[in-house]
């Protein structure tokens, strides 16, 4: 044996020399991860590491979570207030009260010259719970505008329009335990691996000690297709024809579970009529899965004693987003598989407090699950906050895909836009440009200063991220979870909630309402005004809430823990208590591929990238796995239109043109490309977003494009480049 | 330093086991006993003295990677550079990918790879600054990056490039196996980190709990004989028989015709054209072309001119007839053998600790290189003296001097080709074989006979004809040599090639580009060498003399050191070692190199170096 030599050099490792761990919840996706950031004896944050007690990821992070506390020293952070007159002139730095000032009086100016809907609110799902609640305090009780919506419209609302529709309300009845009880998982447009990687871990490690089916249903193959026991290459847009199909399988043959049925659900005739005009052969012709496989599937499925299913945007961003979800419901419903041990319908969700912004930010309605439809929540929340009840609309306003167009064509006039990216998150980035020019007046609120929306700004404030605040997040399967105060804000940027409040001083009916200073003030206010409902929080406080790293609704005062599922009664939110089979009839609507443009685009997210990579763009230990845009392209279809692997390739659809670099694999079909939608100047510039009818979700995942090689590609490469500042 | 969590979860906690004696080379897995003087020592890990009780302290410890379960999530790759706080374009683990099948039924095989602290860690071979030690501890290969002086060695000797050279701090740096971890009862950080139950650490030859295999190959995976590595791994799921890597290496893996067997490495055809390349033929290891161009001249060089003095009794190559050529040409051997070495120096990372590259005479050949160019330098510098300026030593008698003399001129002559061995040995590297094949012997000394007696004869041929005298006779001797070293250097080529094709793999992938990328480059030196055969031959045959001779030959020197450049040139950058596939961004060559050039690079969060040289 070799040993080099006899005496032993002492060895040198990276010591980071640790000296105290703040407990947080991970600020990225909705996994709800518990972090202890590692701070060392000058107070820089120098490492980040899982929370081993934690139920939710036992000690483990994906690798965006590994590198958290790097994003407290990220470029780019916006350092001081910005301002200026028009959007294409210079910005000069200015101080709060400022810009406060200016954009107060700027929303008093075109609410009453236009009308109070004429300023708009665009919130996100990234921001902390009670920050969520107070921006809808401000916008619901301060401002009264009725067009005040967040980004989770582009990622998650079809998951609460279908859960409203099929159980009365909307909240992620299943939980990650559930993978341990399940005999049968059904993944619909969910790439775990990619998307969720803790989850993932979850469900390998249920695996690993009990082997259960696992279909995945997905147009590409990810390697959670991969990892399937079935794997289901669907054709884009049609999973509603799919659900239906396996739902008449499982009816035709008597597999459905008749008591549940009978008990705890509506509309069960009108549904089965309607699912007798998907058989698995007419199915096949158009969702692409041969009759076998679709009869293969629905037996496996409702034979099994608990089923669970889980989706994310393959099934939300899509024309029948909502139909998806409720189809889905359907299935678990007629099988029994709703509040039980190891049978659900789960909804992955995308941003870490994308539930937080759900449930307490009055986008879609008022505080704690209540609507404005409602005269008694209405009246409830009036009376709780000190105002008068006839100060909030009757009626859920615009969406943010609706706020939007409403922008182009007028309607709407100024907008503040806090902790989102439209400029490159939204379909038809050159709509967008057009749109967003027409402003008399934009606020962006972000922590970064190069956000791309920034772009189109007169005032710009600089707020903090993670945990510069304090605060809580709900995760996908309903567990609130804590964020302590690890550094201050960077520079002069300040906590969103801080901005809120500031803002709300500005304001006459501002002065009718208490603001509390401090987000465990708020937090209160979410335990009171949730107390006896579904949502309750009554049961929790951020000590407790640490001590036992989350807690999931409901916690009922005097409650020692959370409830793991919802619905375990069989009773649901409607009315009646009982929850509705809906039929879903199948339009396709979809622009299809035809001989234009005969490549499907589909889009989604990878592992390293956290949505418009404000963030991840600048960690070069994360942005360095796929630093440029690129597209996956089958090399079949390459090879006829002489597309080349490494090269740039043009996209054409019939809204403008990207430039991406080629990545061939058979990953994909012959007919699709796929594109990561993380990029600015990207697949955006092509997506078309048709609006799903009851979530007014966008289908980015569906249109059509054809692809030409590049001759030029160093002209290509530097009109790449232009597009990347980070 | 990382300490032992009161809640540790299981993952992390390295279990106890029983493993079995040998391992599959018939190794013993126990490294050292218990009473060994190497026991029960401590690691001395940023000063801490204690020693860790692992009672499996002393056997040898490597990763499981189960192929089947990785999803490429990054988290191993990740945890390790956040563990030991690396920048962006470094990691001491890699995860790359190969995949095959046709749509929907395509695989991908995704491989993560760090070091596998070999049985036979060429590595600490091949070191000359002797900055590895393989530790009895766990058998931990780890390398100190304040001994490495960055020459960048152990990387290409290495199969899995384990081995960080990061050209910015100028060193090497690698896995440390998280010996501080180890010493904790806790599993590395990049096993700990796995989110698929993929990687997994413990006693080499045991297998995790739920695995049933310990295989010691995969496909992607270079041959587990050239080093022994201390990996083992799962892979069950069958796969189709041709995978494919998304890197620009031009590999491919294949089983045979009936989709049985070991994936074999074979060689990717592009459709692609001849091309000259020329933008490509500059790599780091420019100075490397023109050190070794020159050594190897300088050695045959003075070879020529001391054994046609010497042996042969070429007055004119004497100091009495030639007073002024033959100390200017000594000298300048000199003065160029100087500049040689001083760029062979800063080609280091770390040039000021060059004094280094004697550690490892006993297993390194870069430390034998250095010795015998050593030794030849300085005898060649006391030759010189003696030579030149026999006045500095008139206390001597004269004798005397004249036997010292022709002491250092022998002992210059027998070490010039001594070092030239050990500098063909150094490209003697299984992981690289586009170099592991004896061309390089023929090449390197081909270089030492063709273009040292050509120099020679051009240097004193000009004298010759400077005094109106004839210079056919030297000529007709020193074109013997040359053209032995060339006709050498040629046959090597083609033995070369039609080996290389034969063994198939990484080799013969880098014919492939030297067919296509650089194949008008490639095609050009083969004429410009037989264009040199037949100059040479001309010119001698034919008789000429004089200037106007002259002119021939000194065009045929032009001809034979642009010939020579640009196939020492072609030599570095063609090799393609047997490395793990990359991705299509992380540790793809192309996309590194189209980062540089649009300037993408200069975006640190990039990950590639923006400049190499």
């Amino acid at each position: 044996m070799l040993f080099g030599r006899k005496h032993k050099n002492p060895i040198k490792i990276v010591d980071k020399e640790v000296v105290d761990w703040k407990y947080t919840t991970c600020g990225y996706c909705s996994t709800g991860c518990s972090i202890e950031v590692g701070l060392d004896k000058t107070g820089k944050a120098v490492s980040s590491r899982g929370v081993a007690s934690a139920d939710v990821n036992r000690g483990k992070l994906c690798l965006k979570g590994i590198f958290e506390h790097e994003l407290f020293y990220s470029e780019n952070r916006g350092r001081v207030p910005l301002m200026r007159n028009q959007y294409y002139e210079d910005f000069q730095e200015a101080g709060w009260d400022q810009t406060l000032d200016r954009t107060a009086s700027e929303i008093k100016r075109i609410q009453d010259t236009y009308g109070r809907d004429a300023f708009a609110i665009v919130s996100t799902g990234q921001i902390m719970t009670e920050e969520f609640y107070t921006l809808g305090k401000l916008a619901r009780g301060v401002l009264g505008t009725n067009n005040y919506d967040g980004n989770t419209t582009l990622c998650m609302s079809s998951a609460v329009s279908g859960y409203k529709r099929s159980f009365g309300s909307d909240g992620p009845p299943g939980c990650y335990d559930d993978f341990e009880h399940t005999e049968c998982l059904l993944a619909i447009g969910s790439n775990l691996p990619e998307q969720h990687p803790i989850i993932f871990w979850r469900l390998k490690q249920a695996l690993e000690k009990r082997k259960f089916p696992v279909i995945v249903v997905d147009p590409r193959v990810t390697m959670m297709a991969q990892m399937a026991d079935i794997h289901l290459p669907v054709t884009p847009g049609t999973d509603v024809v799919l659900l239906n199909s396996l739902a008449h399988v499982i009816l035709d043959e008597g597999l459905q579970d008749r008591e549940y049925i009978e008990s705890h659900a509506n509309g069960f005739s009108e549904y089965s009529e309607l699912v007798k005009e998907y058989d698995p052969v007419s199915a096949s012709r158009i969702c692409g899965i041969d009759e076998d496989t679709i009869r293969n599937v629905a037996r496996l499925y409702a034979k099994a004693n608990a089923a669970m299913s889980i989706w994310t945007m393959g099934i939300n961003q899509s024309t029948h987003g909502s139909d998806g979800v409720v189809g889905i419901n359907n299935l678990n419903l007629i099988t029994g598989n709703v509040g039980k041990l190891g049978g659900t319908s789960l909804s992955i969700t995308g941003q870490c407090n994308a539930m937080g912004t759900r449930e307490w930010s009055s986008c879609s309605g008022l505080p704690g699950y209540r609507a404005l439809e409602h005269e008694q929540d209405r009246t409830d929340i009036a009376n709780f906050w000190g105002i008068d009840k006839e100060f909030f609309p009757k009626k859920r306003g615009m969406f943010q895909t609706d706020i939007f167009p409403a922008i182009e064509t007028g309607q709407i006039k100024g907008l503040w836009i806090i902790a989102t990216n439209p400029m490159t998150s939204m379909s038809d980035t050159a709509r967008i440009r057009k749109t967003l020019e027409k402003l008399e007046f934009l606020v962006v609120q972000d922590a970064y200063e190069d956000v791309e929306t920034n772009e189109y700004s007169h005032v710009y404030f600089p707020a903090g991220l993670w945990a510069e605040k304090e605060g809580c997040f709900t995760n996908t399967e309903r567990r609130v979870n804590l964020i302590r105060n690890v550094l201050p804000p960077y520079a002069d940027s300040k906590p969103d909630l801080w901005i809120f409040n500031q803002m709300e001083k500005r304001f006459e009916q501002g002065k009718k309402i208490t603001f509390p200073e401090t987000a465990e003030g708020v937090f209160e206010e979410l335990r009171q005004l949730s107390k006896g409902r579904m949502l309750d929080y009554s049961g929790m406080s951020y000590d407790k809430i640490e001590k036992q790293r989350g807690i999931q609704w409901p916690c009922t005062e005097g409650d020692e823990t959370g409830n793991a599922r919802l619905y375990t009664d069989g009773k649901f939110q409607h009315e009646d208590q009982k929850a509705k089979l809906i039929p879903l009839p199948f339009v396709d609507n979809n622009e299809r591929p035809d001989d234009g443009y005969p490549f499907w685009l589909n889009s989604g997210r990878v592992v390293e990238h956290f949505h418009t990579r404000t963030r991840t763009g600048k960690l070069g230990n994360l942005n360095k796995f796929s630093p440029t845009p690129y597209m996956e392209m089958n090399p079949d279809a390459a090879s006829e239109l002489g597309v080349e692997h490494g090269s740039y390739a043009r996209l054409i659809s019939r809204r403008g043109d990207a430039v991406v670099m080629v990545q061939l694999t058979q990953r994909v079909a012959p007919n699709m490309v796929f594109i990561p939608f993380h990029f600015h100047e990207c697949v955006n510039r092509l997506s078309l977003g048709l609006l799903d009818p009851h979530s007014r979700q966008p289908a980015y995942k569906q249109c059509s494009v054809k692809i030409e090689p590049v001759a030029d590609q160093s002209a290509a490469a530097v009109r790449n480049l232009a597009a990347r500042s980070f | 330093m990382y300490r032992f969590r009161e809640d540790e979860q299981d993952y992390a906690v390295l279990p106890d086991v029983k493993p079995p004696e040998l391992n599959q080379y018939g190794k013993p897995i126990q490294l050292v006993e218990e009473n060994d003087a190497l026991a029960k020592k401590s690691l001395n890990i940023n000063g801490d003295s204690s020693i860790g009780e692992n009672p499996n302290r002393y056997k040898q410890h490597g990763f499981y990677f189960n192929a089947d379960n990785c999803i490429s999530c990054h988290a191993c790759e990740s945890a390790c550079s956040e563990k030991n706080d690396l920048p962006a374009h470094l990691a001491f683990r890699s995860v790359g990918y190969i995949e095959g099948g046709t749509y929907p039924a395509y695989q991908r095989l995704n491989i993560s790879m760090a070091c596998n602290h070999c049985d036979d860690p060429v590595c600490l071979k091949g070191c000359p600054t002797r900055a590895y030690t393989k530790f009895a501890e766990y058998g931990a290969v780890l390398q100190d990056p304040d001994i490495c002086f960055g020459c960048g060695y152990c990387t290409w000797v290495c199969p899995y490039n384990a081995p960080q050279l990061d050209t910015n701090a100028g060193h090497v740096s690698k896995c440390n196996m998280c010996v501080d971890r180890l010493e904790q009862g806790l599993k590395p950080a990049c096993v700990s980190a796995c989110l698929a139950g993929a990687l997994d650490f413990g006693v080499i030859e045991t297998k995790p709990e739920n695995r049933d295999q310990l295989e010691v190959q995969i496909p992607g995976f270079p041959d587990p004989e050239i080093t022994h590595p201390n990996i083992r791994f799962q892979q069950n799921k069958s796969l189709p028989r041709e995978m494919t890597r998304p890197d620009s290496m031009p590999l491919r893996y294949e089983r045979d015709e009936q989709g049985q067997g070991a994936y074999k490495a074979k060689v990717r055809k592009k459709n692609k054209d001849r091309q000259w390349g020329l933008s490509k033929l500059r790599s780091r290891e420019d100075p490397l072309v023109v050190f070794t161009l020159i050594t190897q001249t300088v050695v045959g060089a003075f070879m020529a001119l001391f054994l046609g003095n010497e042996v042969l009794g070429f007055e004119s190559l004497s100091i009495e007839h030639s007073p002024i050529a033959v100390p200017v040409f000594l000298f300048t051997l000199l003065a160029l053998e100087t500049f040689a070495l001083v760029l062979s120096t800063m080609h280091l990372g770390k040039p000021h600790r060059f004094y280094r590259s004697f550690n490892n005479l006993r297993y390194s050949p870069v430390s034998r290189e250095v010795a015998g160019i050593a030794v030849f330098f300085n005898m060649l510098g006391v030759y010189t003296l003696l030579t030149v300026l026999p006045s500095i030593f008139q206390e001597m008698p004269k004798d005397l001097i004249t036997s010292l003399q022709s002491f250092f001129g022998w002992a210059a002559v027998v070490a010039g080709p001594v070092a030239l061995y050990f500098m063909c040995k150094i490209y003697h590297i299984k992981a690289r074989p586009f170099w592991n094949h004896w061309q390089v012997y023929t090449s390197f000394y081909g270089s030492m006979l063709s273009q040292g007696s050509l120099l020679t004869g051009l240097v004193f041929a000009g004298v010759l004809a400077g005094k109106g005298a004839s210079y056919i006779e030297l000529m007709q001797l020193l074109s013997v040599t040359v053209l032995a070293g060339l006709v050498l250097e040629a046959v090597g080529l083609v033995f070369h090639a039609r080996d290389l094709e034969k063994r198939g793999g990484e080799g013969a992938a880098s014919l492939h580009e030297q067919f296509t990328t650089f194949g008008k480059t490639y095609i050009s030196r083969n004429i410009g060498l037989a264009l040199s055969i037949v100059a040479v031959s001309v010119l001698v045959l034919s008789g000429v003399d004089g200037w106007g001779g002259y002119s021939g030959w000194f065009l045929t020197g032009v001809m034979l050191l642009a010939t020579s450049l640009v196939g020492r040139a072609l030599f570095y950058v063609l090799v393609i070692p047997t490395t793990m596939p990359g991705a299509f961004f992380w540790r793809n060559q192309s996309f590194q190199e189209h980062a540089r050039e649009t300037g993408l690079a200069n975006m640190q969060q990039v990950g590639v170096v923006a400049d190499i040289h």
